[in-house]
């Protein structure tokens, strides 16, 4: 429990860390957003609302520890402005109507790349030297160094544009209302299935690579040589006894992996134009929404912490040493 | 030194490597020479199909996609390298910091390491360059160097503190050895594997994030890189029109280095954990096992 309360305690620290460099980045380059929106938004935005605009910002006329006090408030609160690209739509709701997608891409991603790459690692290790190792080990070690704009970009031309077999954008077909219909979840599924490909391509190299070499370190140790006396069965020591050791070191490269996670879902859902919150980073930037860009990178943060909760919660079931610390 | 270098090179994961990096500093090293057009002049028609004249083709604006690869090498790898360095320069002098010291100093560097660790990179970097607006890519390199430290900065730390309890530094700081001397005359040359892996791994994560930044349309359209051929190669529709060269070589070019500069790490890896090491001879010790099993066999049959 201790363990997991200073967990908590961490993480908020490193949300408040996340919220001030958010709080400074336009405060600290030159110029101020809402000038370059205005200059920007090509005569949309009426000069008078450079005053709203400032406010959004938390440039109040005020000194900057009220501005960062009154920016914090505006967290909490849940409010991040209006969006100026999908005016006037708060940005709170924009984020809201993309984070499922986004939720959906990288779950299924991790779910599929975790599983396959922790597999083939183990069985990589076990029959170390032979077929499955020889194949499985270098193809990893190249995926690992494929960037997923790469990945990204010859999915959508070798089965998209070349081959029409998958769709080439959107999460589900735009003639199609949501509904809780066979027709509607399959069309999710056709959309969703080249990104969630792509995705879990660039990822299972690297998760592999690290059960592999947490195996080869757990493979000389007694209890191993212990079990197989006891004369198990070789499935049965090499899945309870040496996999669920070597598991430990990989759920901690687990959570060292949801920045890639995300940033290759950010790639993907561009390239695939696909509805997420990636997407929306991207054309808030190219768009100069800045109220936008600002609330995407603290929903990212908040998804990043809460991802990595939910790491330090499997490690206390994966290793019961820590809930009597 | 001179050990180290024959172990690397002996290593064929490590050879491999490191000849696929050298020819891409060649390449970049003879730019101008090599490269058969000026890589921003029209020189074809727009969109032109590989041909003998256009190895690789041309883009929507007529310019020899062959060129552009070539040229866009020495930016890219100039900006990996210069971000390598910084990246490997903040991480090791936090790692080794952080283990030396001990206590209320590892403390602090270890939280702002973790700190850095859970934030999330890409979104941040994007914000950042949207903020800063198109930058070029020494701006780039030095934005990725700047951030991109906490994972090597976490790993010195660990191979630091574990080299800390070794018999030889202990005798050397009861000798009194003067703290600069033990960090750069006792430890750091035992850190140096985990300080070239660090290196070698940011060069290819820097390659990557300037061509994925570029990529998004973040860099300066002006520089010539591969991000930028990718984003050219995206905003003229490359894909849909079928000008499949256009996005495929620069797609090819930062595969090959990352494969390359991977195999060298593989080698790193593997020398400085000799575990690692073995597989290739345990899978030979099997072969020649079977063999010498079904020659006894044929012997026993005949």
């Amino acid at each position: 429990m201790r363990f997991l309360l200073k967990r908590l305690g961490f993480y908020a620290v490193a949300f408040l860390v996340a919220a001030t460099f958010n709080f400074m980045i336009p405060r600290m380059l030159p110029g101020n957003p809402a000038d370059i929106m205005l200059a920007n938004s090509g005569g949309m935005i009426a000069p008078e609302a450079r005053e709203a605009l400032m406010a959004t910002f938390g440039f109040i006329d005020a000194p900057l520890h009220e501005q960062y006090i009154s920016y914090l408030g505006s967290i909490f609160t849940w409010d991040f402005g209006l969006s100026i690209k999908f005016y006037p739509m708060p940005v709170t709701d924009v984020l809201m109507q993309a984070l499922p997608w986004t939720l959906f891409l990288t779950g299924a991603a991790l779910t599929i790349s975790f599983s396959v790459g922790t597999l083939l690692g183990i069985l990589a290790a076990w029959r170390r030297g032979q077929l499955t190792d020889a194949i499985a080990s270098p193809t990893a070690l190249a995926l690992q160094s494929v960037p997923s704009v790469v990945v990204a970009l010859c999915g959508l031309y070798f089965l998209s544009v070349r081959n029409r077999v998958f769709p080439t954008s959107y999460a589900f077909d735009p003639k199609l209302d949501p509904a809780f219909s066979w027709e509607f979840f399959s069309s999710v599924a056709y959309h969703g299935f080249l990104p969630v490909v792509t995705l879990s391509v660039v990822l299972v190299g690297g998760y592999l690579i690290t059960m592999r070499n947490n195996m080869i370190g757990q493979l000389g140790e007694d209890y191993l040589a212990m079990a197989e006396a006891k004369g198990l069965s070789d499935a049965r020591v090499r899945y309870a006894y040496a996999a669920r050791n070597a598991l430990l070191p990989s759920v901690t490269a687990l959570a060292l992996s949801f920045g890639a996670l995300f940033g290759g879902s950010l790639i993907t859902e561009v390239v695939f134009n696909y509805p997420g919150v990636g997407n929306l980073l991207y054309l808030g930037i190219v768009g100069r929404d800045f109220p936008l860009i600002q609330g995407q990178l603290l929903i990212m943060t908040l998804a990043m912490l809460l991802a990595n909760l939910a790491v330090d919660l499997a490690y206390v079931f994966l290793d019961p040493r820590l809930k009597r610390a | 030194m001179q050990d180290l270098l024959r172990t690397f090179l002996r290593n064929r994961k490590a050879a491999i490597g490191l000849t696929i990096v050298l020819a891409y500093v060649l390449i970049a090293l003879v730019a101008p020479l090599i490269a058969p057009f000026d890589p921003i002049a029209r020189v074809g028609r727009p969109h032109q199909a590989p041909s003998a004249e256009h190895w690789l083709g041309t883009t929507r604006m007529g310019r020899d996609v062959f060129s552009q690869l070539i040229w866009g090498t020495r930016t890219s790898l100039m900006v990996g390298i210069v971000a390598g360095l910084i990246v490997t320069a903040i991480g090791t002098f936090i790692g080794i910091t952080a283990a030396y010291f001990g206590g209320l100093v590892d403390d602090v560097l270890n939280f702002f390491t973790n700190v850095v660790l859970v934030l999330p990179q890409l979104p941040l970097l994007l914000v950042l360059a949207a903020f800063l607006g198109q930058v070029g890519p020494w701006a780039i390199a030095l934005i990725i160097g700047l951030t991109s430290w906490a994972w090597g900065a976490r790993v010195t730390r660990a191979q630091a503190m574990s080299l800390k309890t070794r018999d030889f530094i202990q005798a050397a700081a009861m000798i009194g050895e003067p703290t600069w001397r033990m960090i750069l005359v006792e430890m750091l040359p035992n850190l140096l594997s985990i300080i070239g892996f660090n290196f070698i791994g940011s060069v290819i994560f820097t390659i990557i994030t300037e061509a994925t930044l570029e990529f998004l349309g973040l860099g300066s359209p002006l520089a010539l890189s591969w991000g930028t051929m990718l984003y050219n190669a995206q905003t003229a529709s490359a894909i849909m029109v079928g000008a499949w060269w256009e996005v495929l070589a620069p797609c090819g070019a930062i595969v090959l280095i990352g494969i390359g500069l991977s195999l060298m790490n593989f080698g790193v890896d593997e020398i400085a954990n000799p575990r690692m090491r073995t597989l290739g001879n345990v899978a030979k010790a099997l072969r020649i096992e079977k063999r010498l099993l079904r020659q006894r066999m044929q012997e026993a049959n005949q």
